[in-house]
C-alpha cells in the first residue's frame, strides 16, 4: 500500500521504502539515513582529500549542510526512539491492565464458581434463585468489564492507527524536505565549488602572471648582464688580439731577416758546393758515359746477333718453302701444258669432224633440195597446166606461160646471188618501197658502207690527222653525258690533250666501238652531215634554224670540213652510226662462219619457195574460183538433165505407145467405118 | 530488430509503403554490398546456425547491431561477447541502470537483470522449477550480483488463514502447503561468480491484498536461503532485510554461515533480532572473517548487547559495526565500551538511538583516550547529558584519531559539543594532510618503481 506511492526517483535510495515498511509493520523506526549520511560525508571528505588546500570556508559549507540534513534524520532517530519507548510503555500499560484484569476476571471468577458450589447446596429456591441472580449480574460485570476493555483496546488501535498515518504523513514531509535540502545542499556546493575553482584559477593565473613578469624581468635583467659582460670580454678581446698581432708581426718580421740573411748565406755555400759537385759529377759522368756506351753497344750487338740468327732460320723456312712451291708449280705447269696439248688435238679433230659434217650435210642438203625441187616444179607444171586448160577449154581465154626465172634453177640457192636477185626482184622492190626513206638511206649507206668495207682505209687515209681529231675533240663534248661525273672530276687538271685521250678511251669503251673504228666513225660523221643537208634540200620545209644553218653551211662551204659537222646532229649521228657499225659487224662475223656453213638465208628459201608457190597469181585463182563456181552449175544442170532423161525416154515410149495405139485405134476405126 | 523479426506479420504494411520511416538501415539508392546481405542472412539464420567465431571484428559489429534480441539465450549466451547486442536486450528489457554498477558490462547487466526478474517473478508450486536449472549454466559466468526486490508467496488458498494462525504460534507445525518462498538451493551453489546477494522477503506492489504473512520468511525459507548461502563460496556480502526475522531463524542462519569462507559483509538490519540472535552473531563474529556487521533496527537489548561485546573484544577483524535503533542501554553501552579497550580493528560505531546514559559515555571516553584506532563514533538521540557531554570533551581533548562525532540530540552542554566538533575537525584536516602525504608519497613510489 504504501509501496504504491513510491517514486522511481526515490528508488535509488531505498532506505526510504525500508522506513515507510517498518512504520507500518509497527516495530518501529524511522529511517536509516545512513547512506545519504555517507554520502554526503563522503564526497567533501574525497574532495578535500583530492584537493588538499581546500579553503576553510568550503569546509565549514560542507560541515554546515551536512549538518542541516542529517539533523532531520537524527531528529528522525530520536522521534523513533521516543515512538519506540511510548509503544513499550503503551505495551507495558496494557499489559499491566490486562493482568489487573485478569485479577479481578479471575476473583470474580472465582467468586462465580463458589457461588456454583452454594448453590448447589441451598435448596430453597427462592435462596437459589438469588444466587442465581447474583451469578447474573457477576457474570454481567465480568462480561460488561471485557467489553469495556475490548472498546478500550479498540479506541487504542484506533488511535494507533491514526497515529500511524500521521506518521507516514510526517515521513514523507521530512524526506520531502531532506531531499530539498540535500538538492539545496547539492546546488549551494556546486556554486561554492565553481567559485571557488574560479578564484582558484584567478589566483593561479595573477600567481603564474607574477611569476611571469617576474621571471621575465630577471632573464632581461640577466640578459642586459651577461650582454654588457660579453661586450667587455669582447673590447679585451679585440685589444690584445691587436696587441698580439703587433708583436707577431714583429716577431714574422725578425724571424724573416733573420731568415734571408740565413738565405743569402746559405745560397753563398750551396753555390760554391754545387761548383764543386759538378765537378765531381762532370768528372764521374764521362767515365759512366763512356762504360754505359759500352754495355749498350754489347747489348745492342747481342740482340742484333739474335735477330740476325732468326732472321737466319726464317730465311731457311722461306728458301725452302720457296723450292717445295716452284717444284709444284713446275709439276702443275707441266701437266696444264700436257692438258693444253690434249685439249688442241681434241679441238683440230672436232674441227674435222665438224667439215666432214658439213660437208655431209651439205650434200645431203643439195639432194634433199633437188629432190623437194624437182617435185615442187612438177607441180608448177601441173599446175600450169591445169591452168592452161581452164583457161583454154573453159574459158577459151589464150593461157601465156608465166615467166619463170627460177624453173631453170637447179640446187641450192648460193648466197651471193641472192642480193642480185634482191636487188633485181620485184620483191625487193616492194620491200624497199614500204621502208621510211630515211631509213632506206640509212640501208643504201650501210649497203655503200658494206660496199666500201675494202675501201675504207682509202677513206681513211682521205681524212687528215687534224679533221679527226677535231670530230674527237667534238664527239668527247657533245657525248660527254655518257661518262661519269667522278671520272670527269679526276679529268679536271689534266691538260685539254690528255683529256680527250682519256674520254675518249672511256667513250669507245662504253659504245663498244673498237679503235680501229674511229676513223671509220669520223668519216660516216661527216657524211652524215652531207647527208641531212641534202635531205634538208629536198624536203625545203625546216625549221628556220635549220635553214639558217644550212645557208651559213651554204655561204662558207668552203670553211673547214669539221665546220660541216653540226655539233647538234652529232648525237643522232652517233646512234645511227652505232646501229650500222653493230649489223655490219653482225654479218661480218657471218661471213666469217660461212665457210662451214652454207649460209643459208631463210628469207631468200621462204622468197624462192614463194614465188614456186605462187606460180598461180590471184587474178588466176579467183578466176578458177569463178571458174569452179561456174562448172558447179553446170554439173548441177547437167544432174538436173541426166535425171531428166529417163522421165522423157519413158514419155517418149509412152508416146510412142499411145501413138501406135491411136494408129491402131485409128486403123480400126477406118477399118470399122469401112 | 530492425529487419522485422517474424516477417508474416511485419511484412504486409511494409510491402505498400515506399519508404520505412523506422528502419534506420533502410534507403533507396544504396546497392546493398554482397558482404552485407551474407552477414543478414546469417543474422536471419542465427537461431539454426550461429556463425560468430570466424567473422571479422567490424561484421561482428555489423551482427550484434541486428541480431534478433528475442534470440533464445542458450544461442547467444555463451557465444556473443559483451556489446552492442547485449545492450540492446537491456533496452528491451526497459530502464537501463547505471552501466558502472555493473562493472561496465551490458552482457552483466542484462544476465542479472534478466535473474533477479525471474526470481521476482517466480510463483512457488507453478512456475517450473526447470527453467531455472536451464538458464543456471548459461548465466553463471555473468552473474556478481542479485539484487532481490520481492518474493512472491505461493498462491494462497480462502482456508489459509487456520494455517498462518498456526505457523505463527507454533514454529515447527510447517506440514502442509505452507507460505515458503523461491528455494535459492536449486541454484546459489551454482553461480560461481556471485559475490553480492541481497534478498527481501517481501511483495510489492501488493494493493488491497495485503497480508502479514507476505512480508515475513517461514522457518523453511530460512532453512533453505542458509543452506543455499552456505553452498555459494564466493559470496560476499549478504544482504537480508524487512523479513521479519526472529533470534530462531537469525539462530538458525546463522549456523550455516558459520566459517563461511568468503562472507565480508553481513546487513540484517530491520529485523526483529533480539538477544539471542545477537549472541548467536556475536558467536559468527569470531568464527568468520566479517568486515562489516550491520544490525540497525532490531531488538537487541542488553544482554544481547554484552555478547556481542565480548566478541568484539575477541575479534580482530571487524571493521564496523553499526547498532542503530537498538535497546542497548547503558548496560550493552558499557559492555561495547569495555570490549574496545580490547580491540584494535574496529574503525566505524554506531550506537544511536540506543537509550544509552552518561555512564557509556564515560565508557567510551575512555576507549577514546586509550585507544587511537577508533575514527567514527555516532552516538546521536541518546540521553548522555552533561556529564557525558563533558567526559567526551576531557577525552576528545586527548585524542587527534577520531574524525567524526555525532553528539547531535544528546542533551550535552554547547560548549562540549562544540569543542568536542572542532577537535574533529582538527583532526579531520590531520586526517587529510596524512592522506595527501601517503597519496604522495604512494605517487612518488610508483613513479620511482
Amino acid at each position: 500500500m504504501e509501496d504504491s506511492d513510491m517514486d522511481p526517483e526515490e528508488a535509488y535510495e531505498p532506505s526510504e521504502m525500508f522506513e515507510n515498511e517498518e512504520a507500518k509493520s509497527g516495530a518501529s523506526t524511522q529511517e536509516d539515513e545512513e547512506d545519504p549520511d555517507m554520502k554526503v560525508d563522503e564526497e567533501p571528505y574525497e574532495i578535500q582529500h583530492q584537493e588538499q588546500i581546500l579553503p576553510q570556508r568550503v569546509i565549514n559549507l560542507n560541515r554546515d549542510l551536512t549538518t542541516l540534513v542529517t539533523n532531520i534524520q537524527t531528529a528522525a532517530d530520536a522521534k523513533e526512539s521516543l515512538r519506540q519507548a511510548e509503544l513499550e510503555e503503551a505495551r507495558r500499560l496494557r499489559l499491566e491492565r490486562l493482568e489487573k484484569d485478569l485479577k479481578s476476571s479471575q476473583e470474580i471468577f472465582e467468586e462465580i464458581t463458589r457461588g456454583w458450589s452454594l448453590s448447589t447446596q441451598r435448596a430453597i429456591p427462592q435462596e437459589l434463585h438469588e444466587a442465581l441472580n447474583n451469578q447474573q449480574q457477576l457474570c454481567d460485570g465480568i462480561i460488561e468489564d471485557k467489553k469495556k476493555l475490548i472498546n478500550d483496546l479498540q479506541q487504542e488501535l484506533k488511535v494507533g492507527d491514526d497515529r500511524y498515518v500521521k506518521d507516514l504523513r510526517k515521513h514523507t514531509e521530512e524526506l520531502d524536505l531532506m531531499m530539498e535540502r540535500m538538492e539545496d545542499q547539492i546546488k549551494t556546493l556546486i556554486k561554492a565549488y565553481r567559485e571557488e575553482l574560479t578564484q582558484i584559477e584567478r589566483v593561479y593565473t595573477q600567481e603564474s602572471e607574477i611569476l611571469l613578469t617576474k621571471d621575465k624581468f630577471e632573464w632581461d635583467q640577466h640578459m642586459k648582464g651577461l650582454w654588457e659582460e660579453e661586450l667587455k670580454r669582447l673590447t679585451e678581446r679585440t685589444v690584445k688580439v691587436e696587441e698580439y698581432e703587433n708583436i707577431i708581426h714583429n716577431l714574422m718580421i725578425d724571424t724573416w731577416r733573420k731568415h734571408n740573411i740565413i738565405q743569402t748565406k746559405q745560397h753563398a755555400s750551396f753555390q760554391v758546393l754545387e761548383r764543386e759537385s759538378k765537378q765531381l759529377r762532370i768528372a764521374k759522368f764521362t767515365k759512366a758515359h763512356t762504360r754505359h756506351e759500352i754495355a749498350e753497344s754489347k747489348f745492342s750487338l747481342t740482340n742484333i746477333k739474335t735477330r740476325l740468327s732468326g732472321m737466319k732460320k726464317l730465311m731457311a723456312n722461306l728458301s725452302d718453302k720457296y723450292k717445295s712451291q716452284r717444284d709444284e708449280f713446275t709439276k702443275k705447269s707441266r701437266y696444264l701444258s700436257e692438258d693444253y696439248k690434249r685439249k688442241i688435238k681434241q679441238y683440230e679433230c672436232i674441227q674435222k669432224q665438224l667439215k666432214h659434217f658439213a660437208v655431209a650435210d651439205g650434200r645431203k642438203f643439195e639432194e634433199m633440195w633437188l629432190m623437194i625441187d624437182a617435185e615442187v616444179k612438177q607441180l608448177v607444171e601441173r599446175a600450169l597446166d591445169i591452168d592452161s586448160q581452164i583457161c583454154k577449154q573453159h574459158l577459151g581465154v589464150a593461157w601465156e606461160r608465166p615467166v619463170m626465172g627460177f624453173m631453170e634453177l637447179c640446187g641450192p640457192i648460193q648466197p651471193q646471188r641472192v642480193p642480185q636477185l634482191l636487188h633485181t626482184g620485184q620483191d625487193s622492190q616492194d620491200s624497199q618501197r614500204m621502208m621510211d626513206p630515211s631509213v632506206r638511206k640509212e640501208i643504201e649507206a650501210e649497203g655503200s658502207a658494206v660496199q666500201s668495207e675494202s675501201g675504207a682505209e682509202e677513206e681513211e687515209e682521205k681524212l687528215p690527222m687534224e679533221t679527226l681529231k677535231r670530230v674527237m675533240e667534238l664527239l668527247c663534248d657533245k657525248a660527254g653525258f655518257l661518262m661519269e661525273d667522278t671520272l670527269l672530276k679526276l679529268l679536271i687538271p689534266l691538260g685539254k690533250e690528255e683529256q680527250t685521250v682519256v674520254k675518249l678511251g672511256s667513250l669507245l669503251s662504253y659504245l663498244g666501238i673498237e679503235e680501229k673504228d674511229i676513223p671509220k666513225l669520223a668519216a660516216f660523221l661527216l657524211k652524215y652531215r652531207h647527208q641531212q643537208r641534202e635531205q634538208t634540200e629536198d624536203v625545203c620545209d625546216r625549221s628556220g634554224e635549220s635553214n639558217n644553218k644550212a645557208e651559213e653551211e651554204e655561204t662558207e662551204p668552203t670553211t673547214h670540213l669539221t665546220s660541216d659537222l653540226d655539233p647538234y646532229d652529232v648525237v643522232p649521228a652517233l646512234k645511227s652510226f652505232l646501229r650500222q657499225h653493230m649489223r655490219s659487224r653482225e654479218s661480218s662475223a657471218r661471213q666469217h662462219h660461212s665457210v662451214y656453213e652454207a649460209a643459208r638465208d631463210s628469207s631468200e628459201d621462204e622468197a624462192y619457195w614463194q614465188s614456186m608457190g605462187s606460180v598461180i597469181c590471184e587474178d588466176q585463182l579467183r578466176l578458177w574460183d569463178t571458174a569452179e563456181h561456174k562448172l558447179r552449175q553446170y554439173q548441177g544442170v547437167l544432174a538436173d538433165i541426166s535425171a531428166l532423161v529417163p522421165e522423157t525416154e519413158s514419155l517418149q515410149q509412152q508416146n510412142r505407145e499411145l501413138r501406135m495405139l491411136l494408129q491402131q485405134t485409128l486403123k480400126v476405126s477406118t477399118d470399122l467405118e469401112m | 530488430m530492425s529487419r522485422s523479426p517474424n516477417p508474416p506479420e511485419a511484412a504486409d504494411p511494409r510491402q505498400l509503403r515506399r519508404i520505412i520511416a523506422e528502419d534506420p538501415h533502410w534507403l533507396l539508392s544504396t546497392v546493398p554490398s554482397l558482404s552485407n546481405l551474407c552477414l543478414q542472412s546469417i543474422v536471419n539464420r542465427f537461431e539454426e546456425r550461429p556463425i560468430w567465431e570466424d567473422l571479422s571484428p567490424v561484421h561482428k559489429d555489423f551482427v550484434q547491431e541486428r541480431l534478433s534480441t528475442s534470440m533464445p539465450l542458450h544461442v547467444t549466451a555463451n557465444l556473443i561477447h559483451d556489446g552492442v547486442y547485449w545492450k540492446r536486450c537491456c533496452e528491451k528489457w526497459g530502464g537501463i541502470r547505471d552501466l558502472t554498477h555493473y562493472g561496465n558490462s551490458w552482457k552483466r547487466m542484462f544476465f542479472e537483470k534478466h535473474m533477479e526478474n525471474m526470481i521476482e517473478l517466480f510463483i512457488p508450486d507453478v512456475t517450473e522449477p526447470k527453467t531455472f536449472v536451464e538458464m543456471v549454466p548459461l548465466c553463471k559466468d555473468y552473474i556478481k550480483r542479485l539484487n532481490i526486490s520481492q518474493l512472491l508467496p505461493p498462491v494462497t488458498e480462502p482456508q489459509k488463514e487456520e494455517e498462518e494462525y498456526g505457523s505463527e504460534l507454533v514454529i515447527e507445525n510447517e506440514d502442509g502447503p505452507s507460505m515458503d518462498h523461491f528455494d535459492f538451493n536449486i541454484m546459489l551453489d551454482k553461480l560461481t561468480n556471485l559475490e553480492e546477494f541481497h534478498v527481501v522477503y517481501r511483495v510489492k506492489q501488493c494493493g488491497l491484498n495485503f497480508q502479514c504473512k507476505m512480508f515475513e520468511m517461514t522457518h523453511r525459507d530460512c532453512e533453505s536461503l542458509a543452506k543455499a548461502v552456505k553452498s555459494c563460496k564466493t559470496l560476499k556480502i549478504l544482504r537480508l532485510n524487512l523479513s521479519h526475522m526472529e533470534d530462531t531463524k537469525c539462530r538458525l542462519l546463522v549456523k550455516y554461515l558459520l566459517d563461511h569462507p568468503s562472507l565480508r559483509e553481513l546487513d540484517l538490519s530491520h529485523n526483529l533480532i533480539g538477544d539471542k540472535g545477537a549472541r548467536a552473531i556475536g558467536k559468527l563474529l569470531n568464527r568468520s572473517s566479517l568486515e562489516t556487521l550491520n544490525l540497525c533496527d532490531n531488538n537487541i537489548g542488553g544482554p544481547g548487547a554484552k555478547a556481542l561485546a565480548h566478541a568484539l573484544s575477541m575479534n580482530s577483524t571487524l571493521l564496523s559495526l553499526n547498532l542503530r535503533l537498538n535497546r542497548l542501554r547503558d548496560e550493552g553501552g558499557q559492555a561495547i565500551g569495555k570490549a574496545l579497550l580490547n580491540n584494535n580493528t574496529l574503525l566505524l560505531l554506531h550506537l544511536g538511538a540506543n537509550e544509552v546514559t552518561w555512564p557509556s559515555a564515560i565508557a567510551l571516553s575512555k576507549v577514546l583516550v586509550q585507544r587511537s584506532t577508533l575514527k567514527s563514533l555516532n552516538l546521536s538521540c541518546n540521553n548522555l547529558g552533561v556529564d557525558g557531554g563533558k567526559a567526551l570533551e576531557e577525552a576528545m581533548s586527548n585524542n587527534s584519531s577520531l574524525t567524526e562525532c555525532d553528539i547531535r540530540l544528546t542533551e550535552v552542554e554547547e560548549q562540549s559539543a562544540s569543542f568536542v566538533n572542532q577537535v574533529v575537525w582538527t583532526n579531520q584536516s590531520l586526517e587529510q594532510r596524512r592522506h595527501a602525504r601517503e597519496s604522495k608519497t604512494k605517487k612518488t613510489s610508483t613513479a620511482v618503481y
